[in-house]
């Protein structure tokens, strides 16, 4: 609105302004309040001891912190099993989300209540999520090791699948995949079913296989929007804590590995060092996907 | 990121899915069984581990703990939701009010401060705008783990530990990026042209907003209510750090310590999840319409 009305002593584009600025405050001082705040504090703490008592101040050490991450063991596991995780989880709820949106573009009795439906793993909650699979996987009298196990003979039943070393983690991947390729299905979607038919048509005259279709034109319309759900599940499942926390405590990410540091071993300026890594290589991956996927 | 030609291409492609526009593709009989199969596969996987935590509930003890695991009951007991009721076992109502309580306060509030903050930097012309709108989404990428060693500290230093002001505080902000962003896109897609017609009638600009823009925003504030009910109902990291006594548990703090006690009780378990479950599984199937749509231009965190 450009005017020159004077009403009062400002004008119209100064009390707009005014307006704008009061109208954002109170969120402005309440993120810079919990969360600018306690992000700055978080970058001064990993370079401090923190000590037990909350009445004595920290005691700076400079990068003491990050050159005893650098010489762990522990936390080179940690990133390593947090990119593990991360790409197979993010990768496998991408895909799934991607053949969920394909089926769903047919036309068929019933789709929007099958759509609500297949988007309950995303709505329920996390904490009956993790019970409901740490039931069915419990190996006495779960039933995922009693139809793999015992019926299939797929391996051998005494594996208890959340606990054993090599299975954890990917029990964890399948877990977070199942939960979160609905997340992928609905941004994938609205994009499958924005695709003009008579691409398809165009190309059915031409000769295009089926494969060919899919590759040029559905694969090829969806790249973008395929990139961008990729990136945001990247972001949320390199962070993820309580998904992996509730369902077993075999499975070392650097979110878990921060929290038990803190929690568990009560060092919290070191835990704050291994929040900061974990912070700055998620940057990091997001600037180079973003320049080299995405090209922006 | 053009999250409003998602938007766009959402809406538009929800009229296709209700049967308006769309043609039909004439498959073969075959085709139609492969398509078939393959939708009920996907609908299996999704929906057993719901089916089975029913079931499971539902199950006597005894049939539980044996092989080969009950599909169908051959008898059904309430005997787990009466432990789960039954205040001497573990106190699940307790539980459930005050993760009810919070999530409401953080809902509610969340979405009062952000109706106000979106608007403000959606519509509204002032210098440093652009930055307070991008910085909405940088902030949007800060983990709760980056956060939970300084807000511990700041939280002991405010005396708030063992509170469910702790949850209230941090829920609150953690939701309001969510708020502002999906808000935000939200505003920008009413034309612009509405208002700027009330305020030639002589409406102020906040009689537009109150008059005109939150009335037709209407849909988006309730899905923007759930989804931020919905994160403050899930939140298990700063809950399992701020709370100390039983007393203010939430409900994924105290179901975990029903879970990690000495016997296992799966069926309260199954109970318990189950009853967590259905606040937002109903919210969800009143609430589809907006939800979809509000998780398309929103992209929730999760």
């Amino acid at each position: 609105m450009v005017s020159l009305t004077r009403s009062g002593e400002r004008t119209l584009e100064e009390k707009e302004a005014l307006l704008g600025y009061a109208l954002i405050a109170p969120s402005l001082l309440l993120i810079a309040a919990v969360i600018l705040y306690p992000v700055l504090y978080n970058v001064y703490l990993s370079f401090t001891a923190v000590p037990l008592s909350p009445a004595e101040s920290p005691e700076w050490i400079g990068l003491q912190h990050y050159q005893d991450l650098a010489q762990s063991g522990e936390f080179w596991s940690a990133l390593r099993t947090t990119v593990v995780f991360t790409f197979f989880s993010t990768t496998l709820a991408t895909l799934g989300g991607l053949g969920a949106a394909l089926l769903f573009n047919r036309k068929f009795r019933g789709r929007r209540f099958a759509r609500g439906l297949v988007l309950l793993p995303y709505v329920a909650p996390l904490i009956s999520i993790a019970f409901v699979w740490r039931f069915m996987l419990d190996p006495l009298y779960g039933i995922i090791p009693y139809v793999g196990a015992d019926v299939l003979g797929l391996y051998g039943g005494d594996v208890d699948l959340l606990s054993n070393d090599r299975t954890a983690l990917w029990s964890v991947i399948f877990v977070d995949a199942w939960r979160y390729f609905p997340f992928a299905f609905l941004m994938l979607i609205a994009r499958v079913q924005a695709i003009p038919s008579d691409m398809y048509e165009a190309a059915k005259i031409d000769g295009a296989s089926r494969f060919a279709q899919f590759k040029d034109i559905t694969l090829a319309e969806l790249k973008y929007i395929l990139a961008t759900v990729f990136l945001l599940r990247w972001i949320w499942n390199f962070n993820k804590f309580a998904d992996i926390w509730l369902l077993t405590r075999q499975v070392d990410t650097l979110p878990i590995y921060a929290y038990k540091v803190a929690f568990a071993n009560y060092q919290h300026g070191q835990a704050a060092a291994v929040s900061m890594v974990l912070f700055l290589a998620l940057i990091g991956f997001v600037l180079v996907y973003v320049a080299w996927i995405l090209d922006w | 990121m053009s999250t409003k030609s998602t938007y766009r291409h959402t809406v538009d492609s929800f009229k296709n899915a209700l049967g308006l526009g769309e043609q039909t593709i004439e498959t073969s009989l075959f085709e139609r069984l492969v398509f078939y199969i393959a939708l009920g596969l996907s609908l299996f996987v999704t929906l057993f581990p719901f089916y089975y935590m029913t079931v499971a509930s539902l199950t006597p003890e005894a049939n539980l703990y044996s092989l080969p695991p009950t599909l169908l009951p051959d008898e059904i007991t309430l005997t787990h939701y009466r432990t789960v009721f039954g205040p001497e076992t573990f106190p699940f109502l307790t539980y459930f009010k005050n993760s009810f309580i919070v999530a409401t306060i953080t809902a509610g509030a969340s979405v009062l401060v952000a109706t106000f903050g979106a608007y403000s930097f959606a519509r509204l012309d002032y210098a440093g705008r652009g930055i307070f709108s991008r910085g909405v989404l940088m902030v949007y990428m800060f983990s709760g783990i980056l956060l939970v060693v300084p807000m511990f500290q700041v939280i002991v230093w405010l005396g708030f530990v063992d509170s469910l002001w702790s949850l209230f505080i941090t829920y609150l902000v953690q939701t309001l990026p969510v708020s502002l962003y999906m808000l935000g896109n939200y505003f920008r897609s009413i034309p612009e042209e509405i208002e700027e017609a009330a305020i030639m009638d002589g409406y102020s600009r906040l009689e537009v907003i109150f008059k005109i823009t939150l009335p037709l925003s209407a849909p988006a504030i309730v899905a923007v209510f759930f989804f931020t009910f919905m994160i403050a109902w899930n939140e298990y990291l700063f809950a399992s750090i701020f709370l100390e006594s039983q007393g203010v548990y939430t409900l994924p703090i105290g179901i975990e310590a029903l879970a990690s006690g000495f016997h296992q009780v799966w069926g309260e378990i199954m109970a318990a999840s189950l009853l967590t479950s259905v606040p937002l599984i109903v919210m969800f199937m009143y609430l589809e319409k907006f939800m979809v749509e509000g998780l398309t231009f929103g992209a929730v965190e999760g």
